[in-house]
């Protein structure tokens, strides 16, 4: 058996309605280079990438929903292990962004209770057909608690920013439980968890 | 030097300067970007013949065609997770194939869904 060269993996998955441009977050290859026909034509099932936060190295695994968008397809066995979910709509389609609360409550119904979500505005290079303001996506955020940023998938904007805060916010919950782990588990309330500063996405 | 010594070499890294003890010298990248695929030392350096399609298809080809080229240098990856940064496509015949995980380009090698071993193609990457 091979020596272990990372310390922790998380497992994250990528949901919301079809349409999204949660496939452009996994897979670029609109704004490719070169065009990698092969590659596009079959699809990524998923992804592993490094991080270090910390003086941690973190493998993430990220898993794309891979066409099966439908609420009742996305069931407790898909959930099963993840860790983190981005929770992704389209800032140019108003049902993406109303549907982000079925997706919180089918999350609530399948995944594990304590998964560590964050809300992802996505095309926010597509400033004019944008029909959902970044308020009302830090609204909705905020009224969850959870973390909330806008990414262009395309212009390639706050994606990497966004798997390393949920990845951190992961750590965040995964070493306080080791920390505890010796004590009955106390149920602690959760801090509130602020979206992060609104950061000009796209000007 | 002498013959004595370099008999206790083995053959493959005598030949490869990119091969110490088996393994990978260098860290392993994305020709196209630079992504890191691979820490050095990582992976074990092989032989097999693989036929793999090609990165970029010719467009002009038939509908539903694959170009393949033969493969015969691989870095085998035991535990998926060793990987640095890579992307599995949707499962082709008993097989994923690796892209690069920041730019798509590939593929790059591929996984055998049954052993869970990943092949990296040594023409396929760039040393660093």
């Amino acid at each position: 058996m091979a020596k272990k060269t990372y310390d922790l993996l998380f497992k994250l998955l990528l949901i919301g309605d079809s349409g999204v441009g949660k496939t452009c977050i996994l897979f670029r290859f609109s704004d490719n280079h070169f065009t990698t026909t092969f590659i596009s034509t079959i699809g990524i099932d998923f992804k592993i990438k490094t991080v270090e936060l910390r003086g941690k190295k973190i493998k993430l695994q990220i898993w794309d929903t891979a066409g099966q968008e439908r609420f009742h397809t996305i069931t407790t066995s898909y959930y099963r292990g993840a860790m983190g979910i981005m929770l992704v709509y389209d800032i140019t389609n108003e049902k993406t962004f109303d549907d982000i609360v079925k997706w919180l409550r089918n999350i609530d119904e399948h995944a594990n209770e304590d998964v560590e979500k964050m809300i992802l505005g996505n095309k926010c290079d597509m400033e004019e057909k944008r029909v959902v303001s970044k308020e009302r996506g830090e609204a909705i955020a905020r009224e969850h608690g959870i973390r909330f940023m806008e990414t262009s998938a395309k212009a390639n904007i706050n994606i990497d920013r966004a798997f390393s805060e949920l990845a951190e916010a992961i750590l965040d919950k995964t070493s306080g439980r080791e920390a505890d782990a010796d004590h009955a588990r106390i149920a602690v309330e959760r801090r509130p968890s602020r979206a992060p500063p609104a950061r000009a996405c796209c000007s | 030097m002498s013959e004595v010594e370099n008999k206790v070499v083995p053959v493959e890294s005598e030949e490869k300067d990119y091969v110490e003890d088996g393994k990978n010298k260098l860290i392993v990248k994305c020709k196209f970007c630079g992504s890191k695929i691979l820490d050095k030392k990582s992976a074990k350096y092989i032989t097999l013949e693989k036929e793999l399609p090609l990165m970029q298809q010719d467009n002009n080809r038939k509908e539903g065609e694959i170009q393949n080229e033969s493969v015969n240098e691989f870095y085998h990856v035991e535990n998926m997770y060793t990987f640095e940064n890579i992307g599995f496509t949707h499962t082709v015949a008993n097989c994923k194939y690796l892209s690069c995980a920041d730019c798509d380009a590939g593929p790059v090698g591929y996984y055998d869904m049954e052993t869970k071993h990943s092949y990296v193609a040594i023409s396929r990457i760039v040393h660093a």
